[in-house]
């Protein structure tokens, strides 16, 4: 099988991965053993495994690694810093935003993405976007209280 | 350090989010073994056909491929009914062979399996199976009877059961009512549909002969003792993990043939294997779900008094009878009756094969179908009457006073006890939550400006808590209570529950206690989770050990019980290691108590429904964690949502079916659902000691049976029946027909 070699950054680290030239985004990052990025229908529509490319969420599961070559990546992985959540990692947890947990790392990718580009979004855009990926467990209410917290916590920590 | 109480009714954080949130929770497909190779299914093409050959030589000489299994490399074995009342002689002859020997009978069914070095090499090797078939005609209509082709040879019409039940003397009510409505509903195929897919990790050591399978859930101990079996094992050789789970919802964790193959395949080429479902096959390969048909007659008196019911259902197993058995008949049938007063009814379902995906069991099955069914019917009857349909329902609740209500279905069944309720209060309190009279003030003040707004309800009585009985094991572990239960967690936060109970009951911190359930090498035998079970079995199995443990104790220490701090002493107990034990059983099933309340709005020139208000009220008996009942009340409800207004699994007429993404089978999004609001009641359960009623399906249960009749509401076709699901196509055309209906008069 052909297989390619890519570079690419993941969170801050440089990561040099050879794998067969089909190989997905999504493959590539776990295959460094960073799994928290999940795979839930590997043709971009539920978005478990969105992950921030060059800043911007993007589906993993519908770019080949090669398309990463000297991006850079965050994943899940990288979100808690000096040994704290990120701010929305802890707004999941006590909005009790996640059950089975799946869906989970690509709502907080997304989240993050959201926030960083746009801090002052309005409820309105967050459900909007929000509503780019699924959850089949929390019936979706705790997930967008979670953020909208998440933005006003960001907001804090800015100020 | 004093006894700690209090945990029981709190709304403990969840104890296993951390790994959850921070990416490094271990779901199946990020294990992985020294040496492992990955498996792939060749699943049939077509609905019915007769197998004349699988050539697989060119699978074999592909490179990285290590084997290529078909039906002669296995043993010929069945995957078994786990449930012995949810069998009969007809089921025996439909059980699923775990690769097709002979007959292909619906699309995605296993016919081989290719093992290679890595996943890409599997997948393209499986495409070299070339499979030489004669096709049948599928049998597809659930009416065939036997004028069709036969699914199987052996049941020539293609019924695996029929399920009669009577109670009253239905002919002479009918006879005396005023009123009496037919109603006939499609229940239409959908299923549980987990973000995460199946996927098993299994590993044989030939030296100690012990085989271990990781990715099992709900039902590990039956899957164990099924696989040792086939196997020709011993269950103690077997050993099945349970790791993170990205939802099950009754779908995940039953014994599919896949659980057999990686298994199988691990031990004949003495390497571990690999399997993970892609969704594409997760769409026709795990089990489906809640297709049936019913013909439904209702008789009332004038009054608005519910006197009987006849109901004739006709419930899709698909292919083949699988683990769950006949429950896609028997559990509609049981809960049709719900909360309501009838003097008799009668039920003839039967249980009808069609070359289809086998449906197995989903979220509040049977329930949520009859509740559909039944809840649809009594608008109809409300409409005939000219009562509102909260009235209608007012008049028919079972009074609390009346508890235990019994449904006496003659000297062959056994009948239908409801145990204990308030279900009037519980409705009242739904409306008073809802404020139902200023919803009906706002409908008509909408209305003017041309909005289609409805109001739907639906009640429903759900058997839950099944048994026969769980067991728990406490001891004294690594400076903690370990706790060891049977059951299983699906991602829906048992292990937290079931922590706050065994803290409760030995009077130590949440953080001292450590529940585990994962493991059959360390749990004792359980029968799993499904049917709002693990709660209250496991549960109160827990009370029962945390009371032995503490009564052992006291007796090694010769301290008074009632003073007794485990917590303090526990560093004089450890070294005795003394454990807990308790079993829990539990002989009938419960009935427990829930309603939902709906506002939608209907856009009638794009067909688009907005459900702007949904509650559900449900008696929790007792609610040992609100916020996390809260969770599963409003996660269901959405799922219910979903279900009637988006989901579908359509076939064509030549049994292929049509949707093979989640691109084409639609999820509720964010954007599509509000806020759902829980009303939580609290009337125990006389029959175990906690009080707890079973939770986990109560959201979904009339879900789709109240937004439904919100719809209607909403269009006024209250009259009419709905095909499901309410696509923005059907609202058109039904809007459409009604306005062609409405015009001879306008002109
Ligand atoms: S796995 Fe990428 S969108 Fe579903
Ligand atoms: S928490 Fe299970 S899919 Fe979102």
């Amino acid at each position: 099988m052909d297989v390619l070699r890519t570079e690419f950054t993941l969170n801050d680290m440089p990561i040099e991965v050879t794998l067969p030239v089909r190989a997905t985004l999504a493959d590539a990052i776990r295959s460094t053993g960073a799994t928290g990025t999940r795979v839930g229908c590997e043709e971009g529509i539920c978005g478990s495994c969105t992950v921030l490319l060059d800043g911007r969420p993007a589906r993993a599961c519908l770019m080949l690694a090669a398309q990463a070559r000297g991006r850079e990546i965050r994943t899940v992985e990288g979100l808690a810093a000096g040994g704290r959540l990120h701010p929305v990692q802890e707004s999941f947890r006590r909005h009790r935003a996640l059950q089975c947990g799946y869906c989970t790392p690509g709502f907080m990718m997304l989240a993050v993405g959201l926030l960083e580009r746009e801090p002052n979004a309005s409820p309105e855009r967050v459900r909007a976007v929000l509503a780019s990926n699924l959850c089949r467990c929390t019936g979706y209410a705790p997930i967008v209280d979670a953020v909208l917290a998440a933005q006003q916590a960001l907001a804090g920590e800015v100020i | 350090m004093a006894v700690v109480r209090g945990h029981v009714g709190a709304e403990a954080p969840r104890a296993d989010d951390l790994p959850l949130v921070d990416g490094s929770a271990m779901f199946i497909a990020d294990l992985n073994r020294d040496g492992q190779l990955w498996a792939r299914v060749v699943r049939s093409p077509v609905a019915s056909a007769v197998i004349v050959g699988i050539e697989i030589s060119a699978a074999v000489r592909h490179p990285g491929v290590a084997a290529v299994l078909t039906a002669d490399d296995v043993p010929d074995v069945q995957i078994p009914i786990r449930l012995p009342f949810a069998a009969t002689p007809e089921c025996e002859l439909a059980l699923q062979p775990p690769l097709a020997r002979d007959r292909v009978r619906y699309v995605g069914e296993p016919v081989a399996v290719v093992l290679a070095e890595d996943p890409f090499t599997a997948e393209d090797a499986a495409e070299l199976v070339a499979l030489e078939l004669e096709e049948r005609t599928p049998v597809l209509d659930l009416r065939a009877g036997s004028g069709a082709d036969s699914v199987h040879d052996r049941l020539p019409d293609n019924v695996v059961n029929r399920v009669p039940m009577v109670c009253g003397e239905v002919d002479r009510l009918f006879a005396t009512a005023e009123v009496v409505v037919s109603e006939s509903v499609v229940v239409h195929r959908h299923t549980g549909m987990p973000l995460e897919t199946r996927g098993l990790l299994a590993e044989w050591e030939e030296g100690e002969g012990r085989l271990t399978v990781w990715g099992a859930a709900k039902v590990k101990h039956f899957n164990r003792q099924a696989l040792a079996q086939m196997l020709d094992l011993s269950p103690q050789s077997v050993r099945l993990i349970e790791v993170s789970v990205g939802g099950a919802f009754g779908v995940r964790g039953e014994f599919y043939p896949e659980d057999l193959l990686v298994p199988l395949a691990a031990m004949r080429l003495g390497r571990p294997v690999k399997w993970i479902e892609d969704r594409r096959e997760h769409l026709v390969a795990t089990n489906h779900a809640r297709e049936q048909l019913h013909e439904l007659e209702v008789a009332a008196s004038e009054d608005g008094r519910l006197l009987a019911f006849r109901d004739r259902a006709w419930c899709d197993q698909g292919a083949y009878v699988r683990s769950q058995g006949l429950l896609p008949a028997l559990l509609p049938a049981l809960q049709i009756a719900g909360p309501y007063a009838w003097e008799g009814f009668s039920i003839e379902a039967s249980a009808v094969l069609t070359n289809r995906t086998p449906v197995g069991t989903y979220r509040a099955p049977g329930v949520t179908e009859a509740t559909l069914v039944r809840e649809r019917a009594l608008d109809r009857v409300a409409a005939e009457l000219g009562l509102d349909h909260v009235e209608l329902r007012r008049r028919n609740l079972i009074a609390a006073d009346r508890m235990p209500w019994v449904f006496d279905l003659g000297p062959q069944g056994e009948p239908i006890v409801y145990e204990s309720g308030d279900f009037p209060g519980s409705f009242e309190a739904l409306l008073a939550q809802a404020g139902y009279d200023d919803l009906r003030a706002e409908q008509r003040g909408r209305a003017p400006g041309g909005e289609a707004v409805g109001i739907g309800v639906s009640a429903f009585c759900e058997v839950s808590a099944v048994g026969p009985f769980e067991q728990a094991r406490i001891a004294l572990e690594d400076g903690r209570f370990a706790v060891y239960v049977g059951v299983g967690s699906v991602g829906q936060g048992v292990a937290t529950v079931l922590g706050q109970i065994a803290a409760e009951t030995l009077g130590v911190g949440l953080e001292r206690v450590a529940i585990h359930h994962q493991d059959t090498a360390d749990t004792p035998e359980g029968f799993g989770t499904f049917a709002s079970r693990s709660t209250v079995l496991a549960g109160n199995a827990i009370l029962l050990a945390g009371q032995d443990l503490r009564r052992k104790a006291a007796a090694a220490l010769g301290i008074a019980e009632d003073t007794l701090d485990v917590d303090l002493e526990y560093a004089r107990l450890a070294p005795q290691r003394l454990t807990g034990e308790g079993t829990f059983e539990k002989e009938h099933p419960s009935f427990t108590f829930g309603a939902n309340l709906v506002l939608v709005s209907v856009d009638r020139e794009l067909g688009r429904v907005r459900v702007e208000r949904h509650l559900v009220a449900h008696d929790a008996g007792r609610a040992v964690n609100p916020a996390l009942l809260r969770g599963q009340l409003c996660g269901g409800a959405v799922q219910g949502i979903g279900a009637v207004l988006f989901e579908e699994l359509r076939y064509d007429r030549t049994g292929q079916p049509e949707v093979s993404s989640l691109e084409d089978y639609l999820l509720a999004t964010a954007g599509d659902v509000p806020a759902v609001e829980a009303v939580i009641i609290e009337n125990p359960a006389p029959t175990n000691p906690l009080g707890i009623k079973g939770s986990g399906e109560a959201g979904m249960a009339g879900a789709p049976a109240a937004v439904a009749n919100a719809v209607a509401d909403a269009l006024g076709a209250g009259a009419e029946s709905l095909a499901l699901p309410l696509t923005p196509a059907r609202i058109r055309a039904l809007v459409r027909a009604r306005e062609l209906n409405a015009q001879p008069e306008a002109s």
